[in-house]
């Protein structure tokens, strides 16, 4: 979403955790938690919740993906903003979903629930209006801008807060626009290419000495860990959410 | 059926069922100018800098073209007819001739001819077949040299097309003949001259 | 296992030829980068503006291809048409059959290579050189150009050395200078001996029939000097509908190719060359050839058409940086040649459709394309239409029990408890290709499918 785009807003909000921080990343999604209550915000999580649709939508398997999406249009009622902690995510239901259901009965309530989705670091500085965190957190960052938040508000907000937590540097590195290498399926269709794109990505980080790898998407960073992990090279990952929420709890 | 039935009647039944259209949009052709333009007040010393910037050379006037056409070797000058007062200035330094033909296109190894005008901008010359009826004789020796008219030198390439000329054939030519196809390394001089430069009269 | 031709054909890549190409591909992204900022600050409104102009051409293309059919007949030049690559390298034979033609010079021309037609033209006893140093290089090779605007990122002054030798061009020399002055030496004596020239063109303007031919070695031009004939083999959608829409055309061309304000020949041909002239020629023939694109023009990927063939797309592409062009074995490579080479084929879309699957989406196309062409769209389109058509997909998991698993809060639930047992099986063991894929590369992170849900219970709980 770019900033002229009109969205929902308000401070009773609906996490959507996404499918990745249900199955791997619980700290992820309690961490987007605390960010938002500490922020004053009621976060309702909707049980019935699963996914976005995307994988089946990526792979040109759209009916499949609308089974899902229909199934979210249910999970997520109401008109209050529906907070992801990932740009992948996101912009899957507000721009994805909308082109998949161009043509459908549905495709109002698709519109609909698209203009109240926000990746939490977007709604955090363009929503809720706060471009500088307290706390404090010392630590070398390299942030990772995941492809998916390209040309919106995201990158840009995650900078914003990232550049205003006392004691956090953050860590310019090479051919930072390239894309990692995990694009959801192509990750496994695309094995070689995907790894080499991946490895590419690592050595520049690397070079750059970070302490931490950083993103708004667990996906990236789900994809750059392993193959550095299973490399010997290990890095230590962390979303942008619990960036915030470590940098308030140190203080 | 015939291709040009064909093509037609293909591209109404795909446009057809289109239910809106982009309509031609309303543009300043200052929208394409590079944003330094505006601090450039002098047309002329910004053809000259950009020029430069091309890879082209820039001559005061005819006398120092002469004056860097012997020095930089040339052998036989092509000077274009239209320019025949020039021979004079340019006859001090090296063999002139006023043919041009195929059987030449060995011998002669510089060429100046008349051009159409000038883009500041750029740093571009502009030919066309009006002023430079010969094109193989601007395009074929080593070293070419534009002689332009003061009075046609263009600010932005937007103006340079809103002046194009009802003729045949107009080329604007931006620094020497280049490729950097051999290893992505910048070699001058490839079909076309391996020396532009001008001058204004 | 079945794979992924593309994944497999960049696997298999000289390591040498694959930097090289994605060397030369980040200095083409760089240059451009730079230039654009410098000249612009922000170059997207002038990218839209071009976009919406190109947009405006093709939803309106019966229009101004009728226009510019009328202009250029009126300047002097003859229309052709060509619905198929048949038809297309026909009529440029029946023309260089009237003419009396039998030695061709051509400047770079995309559409010749998709019709084959130096192919046609040596079965019918018409030799035809290219005289881009490129394109001859690929042509003395018998190779395929793997760029759209650098057609030998993956060749070595060596092989290009070795090559010339084996031509007669002289004995093995891979200065890069010596190597351009045997090109300029032998292609000069081509121009001069040829009878007609075959061209491409970058644009028509409507508005007067002006063609713009841009190039860099002057070849294009060296063409239009020394033969007496032109056939110009253009793509029906390289319109514009006015000539000062060349302007802002001309304006991101180049600086989105190669990091230039302009390239240094940039040609305007309004018709023939007049009679008393001493060079130039006196015949002009402009075929315009369909070749599936009016297909796409009725199809979902009609955007593809807007493009103006700088090559920013596959400069930028990570993909394309890891595999090279010939991977994408078409004409087009890269992010352009994805959607157009199977939109282009027609019938035969199946032996494409995995182009369009070879990308991670990362959209760093569209950013950088000049006519903003929402690549990745297109992408997910000929996806969906591979899919509806059941053409398979090597290495992709199959989506229909997904949808059932995440359309159906129960077993979701149930799912993400049960997948606690990755972490106690051996991976290896698990019978799902995708996660063996993963797993070959890539270790996954613990499961902890449920926590964050009892976290959350506990929580609202406690509050």
């Amino acid at each position: 979403m770019t900033s002229t785009t009109p969205r929902a807003t308000g401070r009773h909000v609906q996490l959507m955790a996404t499918c990745l921080c249900d199955a791997f990343f619980d700290d992820v999604a309690i961490a987007t938690v605390e960010v938002l209550e500490h922020l004053g915000c009621t976060v309702e999580f909707p049980e019935n919740q699963t996914c976005c649709g995307q994988p089946a939508f990526n792979s040109g398997d759209w009916p499949a993906s609308r089974r899902v999406i229909r199934h979210a249009l249910e999970t997520f009622p109401g008109e209050v903003p529906v907070i992801v902690p990932s740009g992948s995510c996101a912009a899957m239901l507000f721009h994805g979903a909308p082109m998949e259901f161009a043509d459908q009965p549905e495709s109002a309530r698709v519109g609909a629930l698209a203009t109240r989705v926000w990746e939490l670091s977007d709604f955090v500085v363009n929503s809720l209006g706060v471009t500088s965190w307290g706390g404090r957190l010392d630590a070398r960052v390299a942030f990772h801008r995941s492809c998916h938040t390209r040309g919106t508000c995201t990158g840009p907000a995650v900078l914003e807060l990232l550049r205003s937590i006392e004691g956090l540097e953050v860590l310019p590195f090479g051919e930072a626009e390239q894309c990692c290498g995990f694009g959801g399926t192509f990750s496994v269709a695309f094995p070689h290419v995907s790894s080499s794109m991946g490895r590419l990505k690592l050595d520049h980080i690397l070079e750059a000495k970070p302490d931490y790898v950083v993103s708004a998407d667990m996906s990236c960073l789900m994809h750059l860990g392993g193959l550095a992990e299973k490399e010997g090279r290990p890095v230590q990952y962390r979303h942008i959410a619990q960036i915030l929420r470590d940098a308030i709890r140190h203080s | 059926m015939n291709s040009r039935k064909a093509i037609f009647d293909g591209i109404r039944a795909a446009l057809s069922p289109l239910q809106e259209r982009t309509s031609y949009p309303d543009y300043s052709a200052v929208i394409a100018e590079p944003q330094w333009l505006a601090g450039e007040a002098d047309p002329k010393a910004l053809f000259e800098k950009r020029l430069m910037t091309v890879g082209g050379r820039y001559f005061a006037a005819a006398a120092a073209c002469a004056r860097w056409l012997k020095a930089d070797g040339a052998t036989l000058l092509y000077l274009a007819p239209e320019l025949a007062h020039l021979e004079p200035v340019f006859a001090a330094d090296l063999p002139v001739t006023r043919e041009y033909s195929r059987g030449l296109v060995d011998q002669i190894d510089a060429a100046v001819t008349l051009a159409s005008g000038a883009i500041a901008e750029s740093g571009t010359i502009v030919l066309s077949d009006a002023e430079t009826p010969n094109r193989l004789a601007a395009l074929a020796p080593w070293r070419h040299v534009a002689a332009i008219p003061s009075d046609k030198l263009f600010r932005t390439i937007s103006d340079a097309i809103a002046a194009l000329p009802a003729d045949p054939n107009v080329i604007w030519i931006t620094g020497p003949s280049k490729t950097a196809d051999v290893e992505g390394i910048l070699i001058q001089g490839v079909h076309g001259p391996g020396q532009q430069g001008a001058f204004f009269v | 296992m079945a794979r992924q031709l593309i994944d497999t054909f960049a696997a298999r890549l000289d390591k040498g030829v694959q930097k090289a190409v994605h060397d030369n591909s980040a200095a083409g992204t760089d240059k451009r980068y730079s230039v654009l900022g410098s000249d612009y600050g922000d170059p997207n409104p002038l990218r839209a503006l071009a976009g919406a102009i190109k947009q405006h051409t093709i939803e309106h293309l019966d229009t101004y291809l009728e226009q510019a059919e009328s202009r250029l007949t009126a300047n002097g030049a003859s229309v052709h048409f060509a619905a198929t690559k048949e038809d297309a390298c026909r009529a440029t034979f029946e023309i260089l059959k009237a003419a009396k033609a039998t030695k061709v010079v051509k400047s770079k021309s995309m559409i010749s290579e998709e019709i084959h037609l130096n192919d046609y033209l040596a079965a019918n006893g018409v030799s035809a050189v290219e005289t881009d140093l490129g394109e001859y290089i690929i042509q003395i090779d018998h190779d395929h150009p793997s760029h759209i605007v650098k057609p030998v990122l993956h060749k070595n002054r060596r092989d290009i050395a070795r090559s010339f030798e084996r031509e007669g061009l002289g004995e093995y020399n891979d200065d890069p200078e010596t190597i351009t002055r045997r090109a300029r030496a032998y292609l000069r004596k081509q121009y001069l001996a040829a009878d007609a020239a075959i061209t491409g063109a970058n644009f028509i303007s409507a508005e007067s029939g002006r063609m713009v031919l841009v190039t860099n070695e002057g070849n294009s031009r060296f063409c239009l000097a020394g033969t007496r004939v032109h056939i110009a083999l253009v793509g029906i959608e390289k319109l514009v509908p006015r000539d000062r829409d060349l302007g802002v055309m001309l304006n991101l061309l180049g600086r989105s190719a190669t990091g230039q304000q302009l390239t240094v020949y940039t040609e305007f041909i309004s018709g023939p060359a007049p009679a008393e002239q001493p060079s130039g020629p006196r015949e002009m023939h402009v075929i315009f050839v369909d070749n599936g694109r009016v297909e796409t023009l009725a199809s979902d990927c009609r955007e593809i058409l807007r493009c103006i063939r700088c090559g920013a797309c596959m400069n930028v592409c990570p993909v394309y940086r890891q595999a090279s062009g010939h991977a994408y074995r078409s004409v087009y490579p890269g992010p352009l040649g994805a959607v157009l080479s199977p939109n282009l084929a027609g019938k035969d879309f199946a032996k494409l459709a995995d182009l369009p699957k070879a990308s991670s989406l990362c959209g760093a196309c569209n950013e950088v394309c000049p006519v903003d062409i929402p690549i990745p769209d297109l992408l997910l389109k000929l996806r969906h239409r591979a899919k509806e058509e059941h053409i398979p997909s090597p290495g992709t998991p199959p989506m229909g029990g997904f949808a059932l698993l995440a359309s159906s809060p129960s077993l979701w639930r149930a799912a993400m408890v049960a997948g606690a047992a990755l972490d106690v099986v051996p991976k290896g063991a698990i019978p799902v290709p995708a996660m063996q894929d993963w797993l070959r590369t890539r270790t996954l992170p613990k499961w902890r499918g449920g926590r964050f849900r009892a976290w959350f219970r506990n929580h609202k709980k406690q509050s």
